[in-house]
């Protein structure tokens, strides 16, 4: 086993660019801290860490001398990657049992980084199809279900779309709870269908703050309950901007 | 009959999965176990929903049935536990009755007549107490299993501290 052959200062980046990537990719913070302890001990340091929901912060000491190292670093949001999040636990073992060096963590990291996303097209059709699912399993019939779909499709579109833009994020969930519902509400204003408003309730649910959530109760029952809450806020904020998005198409097809 | 209509419902609770599967990038050889997860989890829920056991205890136990397959999955195919459990639990998230909430908050705001008001609240707080209740069900079943599980891996891996890859937790 090598012990301190590396410098600690790299040492301590790379830490934080694994923590900071794992927290942005959707993983808990028990998960974030286990990573980022296992891959130090992996390089022969102990951490002591403070991670929050935009920030991390990191102080590394070398067990033999009494050196320590400390610095902070601001974890700006991705999206939800879970490749991501499977390498670096992938990475984090070749560390501890392979010894993999700086240099080898890096290289895999930028790997990872590097890695294609799911074409657009297959990402917009097979959401799409996740919305004519929540309209089957909630009693639509095939046109429902149709409905369902192509409203998903332009609302998950108009959502890449506004990211592109660089809109604040709860903008885009408006903005694409806002498209899908129209577009439903619209077939419900034509009455396309027998239950037209199965598919207006099910054309937004593709925005449902999942992840935020379940990571939400999971880091309250850690006892990361300060991570937990914001999570939880996170997640409420969604929903509303979700709730507006309905709100604004109601408006309008009703007037 | 009810039993083909549960099966279908699992099967397209599988298909929602895999949506959101892909949405969050996963890799592609978790793809058809998040698909089978989402199947197993829907038929739970929608077969404790027959036997009348209300909607919270059944995601509850479709839930926590997820979870501690995930777990296992983990093992099998090298990805950490959450990535199988968070795409499978989302077609159980009560967007439904969130979706019927919302809209009773929104006409809660120009009904005058005090029957209808008095009606509509009834159901708009009916409809949120499921949601809100059906997410916490969610997210503790989904978490309790890895709780329960953690402390075993733990010990696992210091007992057996030669090159056997627990690449689960």
């Amino acid at each position: 086993m090598k012990r301190l052959k590396e410098d600690a200062q790299s040492a301590g980046n790379i830490l934080l660019e694994v923590g900071s990537l794992l927290m942005s990719s959707g993983a808990s913070t028990h998960r974030t801290r286990l990573t980022m302890e296992r891959i130090a001990k992996g390089l022969g340091y102990g951490i002591e860490l403070l991670i929050t929901q935009r920030a991390l912060m990191l102080t590394i000491i070398e067990k033999e001398q009494e050196h320590f190292f400390s610095r902070m670093k601001r974890i700006s949001p991705h999206g939800v990657n879970f490749r991501m999040v499977s390498g670096i636990s992938h990475l984090s073992w070749n560390v501890l049992e392979d010894n993999w060096t700086i240099a080898q963590i890096s290289d895999e990291l930028k790997r990872l980084k590097s890695l294609p996303h799911y074409p657009r097209l297959v990402v917009l059709s097979l959401v799409g199809l996740a919305g004519a699912a929540f309209c089957h399993i909630f009693g639509g019939g095939y046109i429902e279900m149709t409905v369902a779909f192509v409203a998903t499709f332009a609302g998950l579109f108009t959502r890449q779309e506004a990211h592109r833009l660089k809109f604040n994020p709860y903008l885009c969930v408006f903005f694409a709870a806002f498209v899908a519902s129209l577009i439903a509400g619209l077939a419900e204003h034509f009455k396309i269908g027998l239950q037209p408003d199965k598919a207006v309730a099910t054309s937004v649910l593709f925005l449902v703050p999942g992840v935020p959530l379940i990571n939400s109760v999971t880091d309250l029952m850690d006892g990361n309950i300060q991570n937990g809450m914001v999570r939880a806020m996170n997640g409420l904020m969604i929903a509303f901007s979700i709730a507006m998005g309905l709100f604004a198409a109601k408006m309008i097809l009703n007037f | 009959m009810i039993l083909l209509d549960i099966l279908s419902k699992s099967v397209w609770a599988g298909i929602a999965a895999i949506g959101f599967a892909i949405l969050f990038n996963v890799p592609r050889r978790v793809i058809f176990p998040i698909w089978a997860l989402g199947a197993i989890g829907g038929l739970i829920k929608f077969t404790a929903m027959y036997f009348e056991s209300g909607i919270v205890f059944a995601s509850f136990l479709g839930a926590t049935v997820i979870g501690i397959i995930s777990i296992k999955m983990a093992h099998m195919r090298k990805s950490p536990p959450l990535v199988f459990s968070i795409p499978s639990v989302i077609p159980m998230v009560p967007g439904f009755f969130a979706y019927n909430m919302m809209l009773g908050l929104i006409a809660l705001t120009s009904i005058e007549n005090t029957e209808a008001y008095l009606q509509t609240l009834i159901e708009t707080v009916n409809n949120g107490a499921k949601a809100m209740f059906i997410l916490i069900s969610l997210g503790i079943g989904v978490a309790l299993p890895m709780l329960i599980m953690r402390k075993e891996s733990i010990k696992k891996s210091k007992l057996a501290r030669a090159k056997k890859t627990v690449a689960g937790s």
